[in-house]
């Protein structure tokens, strides 16, 4: 077991399988000589040469596009879009394309790639480097969608995508970079579509993804130990597929759901999964369903700003501890 | 390697099961090949073997005791291993998330547990449904939520505290003393004499009957016989027949296949005949056949023999009783000539059919009237007068009788 | 249909030109195309002008319905580039495709069935008239927003230079293409990564309904942008599927050879409208008829009888073709509607559309 870097992770996880599978490359603006702008890709180019880690101009389309029919005539690319907000120059490739090849064409293509993006809030970066945009990706028939919170997840999760034959979204939360975690040794593949409960508790059940995990379980410490409130924390990890029977099962248990997202208010994930809960687990269901989300407002930059409009655990505890009962 | 005996799931609608009987005690060898406990759902009981082959190290649910789908009721491992390793909680989860199911249906909770208690204080689906599954009065829950709100921690530590009834255990045992003999209801004698007190108090019955000449059956029983006999390896009763031509005439008069809500008659598009099944003497099931007039007259055949087949060798499932929408009651076997039956709620009519047997019967021709030897059957009917009257019961008997005795049964089975 | 012999030019005049230009006849014999090559492009033109015809005919009797994009006019760069290709090369075209997917072999009843959304079209009905895909033909698909695949197909072009397969990456698209900035990054890459792809622009002098001169800033849409990516300008007549033929060879030699990409401007001009919704009005009298005089079908047919090939000989490829088209329409019109079970099928590998456990 090492201890590892989210962002060395990330490294690791592309290392161990351009390492196994020749027709694994690696592709996206600034990942080579310069190791990434979050340094997430440092060693890549070293170790596997400019012929599988290539350095692109600042072309986004060219760089989805090479991925996409790169893919569907034999390689295994993994593409990076610096900043997730970014994907809105390339989106047509994503969405219009990747997404509903294999499809339209009655399964004629395979699409086998991965585009991994910087993603959410928390660096002061401001309102178009800071979005959290999981959830356009949900929203896209076509795409699978995964979204880690640690290290060790970051290297198996990436691993699955590299490994699944369908185009998978890589979400990294970019204030998470720098958390250090516990990785097993030797190889490590995940499983796509599977989430985790971090925390067990009878009181309510608290469903998070990326860096709104960690908070969470902030969060249900404190409703421990200040509020006598014992809660489930469950890591989503993947959007699609999503795993609705841990999701149904835990919220079954203690009756009570929250959905913490880093997505603005409207048409975030948590939305799609209070409906299921709603939906599938009505008689189960001992109160409202709460969502605590970014408001509906572009982020805004200056530390106190940022601070205040992202979820927080004070304010999931907030929340959590006044509408429970 | 200890492994977990959990409590099966009985049926897609079902959540908690009773274990009536344990068929083997702590150190007992128990393999699959053998039946390791009973248990009982609703109208059901089922022989459960053990999940694999060892030595019996615990059991963590006495006979009697109602548990959920999915918890661990008894542990199996080698002789004298520690009972502590059994299997990790994780693995535990993933092994029984897939059995978390959908919730009773809406309709009856809705209808049996209002939102709100006396007080004002919202009742949350949970706790609405825990209610209506249990019988219980809000008024008596002392609620710890807001404002005394009920929450389903509340209800379940009412339930978990005796204040509510508990399901009784199962004993076969009978007490012997002097001139009597007790013999206490099993679980299913128990369910169907609650069943047919609230079918009688609810419903009021009427009975009509018609006699029905089943020559044409009869000719058409002859001549397949043996060879169905032979290919089916079951005979073809008369049964088959008049669940047949139920299923015809209820196409001309649907308000025989329908229920009671409220003040509302709820005519059922689909027909799923109950057939009336007795278990020895020992109690009474009405495993249900879905879409009945779907099927042809073989495949009806075959359907009613596999339901009462696997309702005597104790394998039906909860889903085979759900969904019925009118039940044939058969004590033809032993020759009776008419039954009043107890409709099945929440049906509005259930049909009996009796003995067919040779009578002389006056035929009606051109020529004038003779005497002929015919097989002469009654069919009787119980209807609930709140939903048809005695003409509308009176016509679809009618037509049911008419296609029995007009239909070329024969061609449809040659 | 345009395509009828001149009745003046009898069967004799083969026999007597063959006679009188003897120059010619020698030409022919040492000519680089050669008589089999030409009659592969002869029948590829007929391939994709009968078809075209045809789908327009059952526009006309409701039988195709949603949206279609006519190539007739552009018959000579489809059959020209696609003759020339090695069988594994990959084409890459846009919605108005239907005719670079018959020249790489598609069935014309895999065509035009889906077109009319029947079970025999190539996607069974899930694609439609933008989307015609053969990727056992190498038709590697017909993309309906502009742009998206001058970078799809400079990533197929990076597959076969790692692999170093020799494939070379045929992409298709108008002029109204070389306007979107998904253009000019596809062209960039591809020469800094001196890919295997050949751009081939149809400029057809309209961008949809608007003359591609009042919103483009060269004269050349695609010739005049190719030195900006260190490329040469090469415009071409477009209606000539000789001269299409000889620069597609240039280019794919070039690419093989690991020289990069070329973009190649072939001018040429569509018959009908953008698509079925448009009758073309925009167009000032007398354009179309001057185009009509270089329609690239019977000036082939003529080229074909100045090089003494027989007329008995063109004419009968011209005759089975049309008994082709004929067979295909009855095919797609006997087939079934596809099965509704193909909604909920092959979102995923695994066949799938399940998004949920």
């Amino acid at each position: 077991m090492a201890e590892l870097t989210y962002r060395e992770a990330v490294a690791e996880g592309i290392a161990q399988e351009m390492r196994r599978d020749e027709d694994v490359v690696f592709l996206g603006e600034d990942i080579g000589a310069a190791g990434g702008v979050f340094k997430a890709t440092v060693g890549l180019l070293k170790e596997f040469g400019p012929v599988r880690v290539r350095d692109t101009p600042i072309s986004e389309q060219a760089i989805l596009g090479a991925a996409m029919g790169s893919a569907m005539t034999g390689l295994k690319p993994i593409a990076e879009i610096m900043f997730s907000d970014f994907l809105a120059v390339c989106w047509d490739i994503v969405a219009n394309e990747i997404a509903k090849a294999r499809y339209m064409t009655g399964g004629q293509m395979s699409m086998p790639l991965v585009i991994r993006t910087a993603n959410g809030g928390g660096s002061r970066f401001g309102a178009q480097h800071s979005q959290s945009v999981e959830n356009w990706a949900m929203m896209v028939p076509g795409l699978k969608v995964v979204a880690p919170s640690t290290p060790a997840d970051v290297k198996g999760l990436l691993a699955a995508a590299i490994r699944d034959p369908d185009p998978v979204m890589f979400f990294e939360q970019k204030s998470l970079y720098p958390i250090k975690g516990e990785v097993p040794d030797g190889e490590l593949v995940d499983e796509l579509g599977t989430a985790k409960v971090l925390r067990d508790g009878d009181d309510v059940t608290i469903c998070a993804l990326a860096a709104m995990v960690p908070r969470a379980i902030q969060a249900a410490e404190i409703l421990s130990s200040e509020h006598g409130i014992e809660a489930t924390v469950v890591d989503l990890r993947s959007l699609v597929p999503l795993d609705t029977k841990t999701i149904l099962r835990e919220t079954a248990k203690t009756g009570r759901l929250v959905t913490v997202e880093e997505n603005p208010r409207l048409c975030g994930w948590g939305a799609e999964v209070a409906s299921i809960v709603a939906d599938e687990n009505f008689w189960d269901l001992d109160g409202p369903v709460i969502r605590i989300t970014t408001p509906h407002i572009p982020l805004p930059a200056a530390d106190e700003l940022e601070d205040a409009t992202m979820p927080s655990a004070d304010r999931i505890v907030r929340e959590v501890s006044e509408k429970i009962d | 390697m200890a492994m977990n005996v959990i409590m099966p799931q009985l049926g897609e609608t079902v959540s908690e099961g009773t274990v009536s009987v344990w068929h083997a005690e702590v150190g007992d060898k128990v393999s699959p090949k053998t039946p390791l406990f009973d248990v009982s759902s609703d109208k059901v009981e089922m022989e459960v073997p053990a999940p694999g082959e060892g030595t019996l190290l615990e059991v963590r649910v006495e006979a009697g005791t109602t548990v959920s789908v999915g918890e661990v009721i008894a542990i199996i491992g080698k002789e004298g291993e520690a009972v502590e390793v059994v299997a990790p909680p994780a693995a535990e989860k993933k092994e029984t998330k897939a059995e978390i199911t959908a919730p009773a249906p809406a309709l009856s909770i809705a209808t049996k547990a209002s939102n709100r208690d006396s007080n004002g204080n919202p009742l949350s689906p949970a706790v609405r449904r825990l209610i209506a599954e249990n019988g219980l009065d809000p008024d008596t829950i002392s609620g710890s939520g807001a404002g005394g709100r009920i929450k389903k921690k509340d209800v379940l530590a009412h339930l978990g505290s005796g204040a509510a009834a508990k399901p009784a255990p199962r004993t076969d045992s009978l007490t012997i003393s002097g001139e009597t003999e007790v013999i206490p209801f099993n679980n299913l004698r128990k369910m169907t004499a609650e069943h047919m007190v609230r079918s009688k108090a609810t419903s009021p019955h009427v009975l009509q009957a018609v006699e029905a000449d089943f020559a044409s059956v009869g000719r058409a029983r002859q001549a397949v016989s043996t060879q169905w006999k032979e290919r089916e390896g079951f005979s073809l009763t008369w049964l088959p027949f008049v669940a047949r031509a139920v299923c015809i005439a209820i196409r001309d008069f649907q308000r025989i296949n329908a229920q009671i809500e409220g003040e509302s008659l709820v005519v059922q598009r689909r027909i799923n005949l109950g057939i009336a099944v007795d278990l020895d003497f020992d109690g009474l099931v009405a495993p249900v056949v879905k879409d009945a007039d779907r099927m042809s007259l073989s495949e009806l055949a075959r359907a009613i023999r596999d339901v009462s087949s696997r309702a005597r060798a104790n394998k039906l499932t909860p889903d085979d009783f759900t969904g019925g929408t009118y039940t044939i009651s058969n004590s033809g076997v032993f020759g009776t000539m008419i039954t009043a039956p107890i409709i099945n709620q929440p049906q509005v009519a259930i049909l009996s059919t009796d003995g067919v047997t040779k009578k002389p019967v006056v035929i009606e021709s051109e020529d004038g009237e003779s005497i002929a030897i015919r097989p002469v059957g009654v069919l009787a009917q119980s209807f609930d007068h709140r939903a048809i009257d005695g003409a509308y019961s009176a016509a679809f008997l009618h037509r049911v009788r008419e296609v029995i005795e007009t239909t070329s049964w024969k061609s449809m089975l040659t | 249909m345009a395509s009828k012999p001149k009745a003046a030019k009898g069967e004799g005049r083969a026999k007597a030109s063959r006679k009188k230009t003897s120059a010619k006849a020698k030409s022919l014999a040492n000519d680089d195309i050669g008589e089999e090559t030409r009659l592969k492009l002869w029948r590829s033109l007929l391939e994709i002008r009968h078809v075209e015809q045809r789908a327009y005919d059952l526009f006309l009797q409701n039988l195709i319905k949603g949206t279609s994009h006519l190539a007739l006019g552009h018959e000579a760069v489809a059959a020209g580039f696609a003759t020339a290709m090695e069988k594994d090369d990959w084409t890459f075209c846009t919605y108005r495709g239907h005719h670079h997917t018959l020249a790489r072999g598609a069935s014309m009843e895999g065509v035009l069935g889906e077109l009319m959304g029947r079970e025999c079209g190539l996607l069974q009905g899930k694609g439609g008239s933008m989307h015609l895909t053969s990727v056992e033909h190498g038709a590697m698909g017909s993309y309906a927003i502009i742009g998206a695949h001058l970078p799809i197909a400079m990533g197929a072009a990076w597959t076969s230079q790692y692999k170093s397969t020799g494939q070379v990456s045929v992409c298709f698209f108008g002029d109204g293409t070389t306007n979107i900035g998904a253009f000019h990054e596809a062209l960039n890459m591809a020469a800094v990564w001196k890919l295997p792809v050949v751009f081939v622009c149809e400029n057809n002098l309209y961008m949809e309904y608007t003359p591609i001169g009042d919103v483009t800033a060269v004269e050349n849409p695609a010739g005049d942008r190719a030195g900006s990516y260190g490329l040469p300008k090469i415009v071409i007549d477009g209606n000539d599927a000789d001269e299409v033929y000889r620069t597609a060879q240039e280019a794919y030699a070039k690419a093989r050879a690991g020289d990069g990409p070329s973009l190649i401007e072939c001018l040429t001009y569509r018959h009908s409208g953008h698509s079925r919704a448009d009758p073309g009005d925009y167009r000032p009298p007398g354009e179309l008829e001057a185009w009509l005089k270089k329609d690239p079908v019977p000036r082939y047919r003529d080229r074909l009888a100045d090089f003494g090939i027989d007329k008995k000989v063109i004419d009968g490829i011209d005759e089975k073709v049309m008994q082709q088209v004929e067979e295909a329409t009855e095919i797609s019109k006997a087939s079934p509607t596809p099965s509704l079970e193909l909604i909920e099928k092959d979102v995923w590998a695994d066949g799938g559309v399940a998004w949920r456990n």
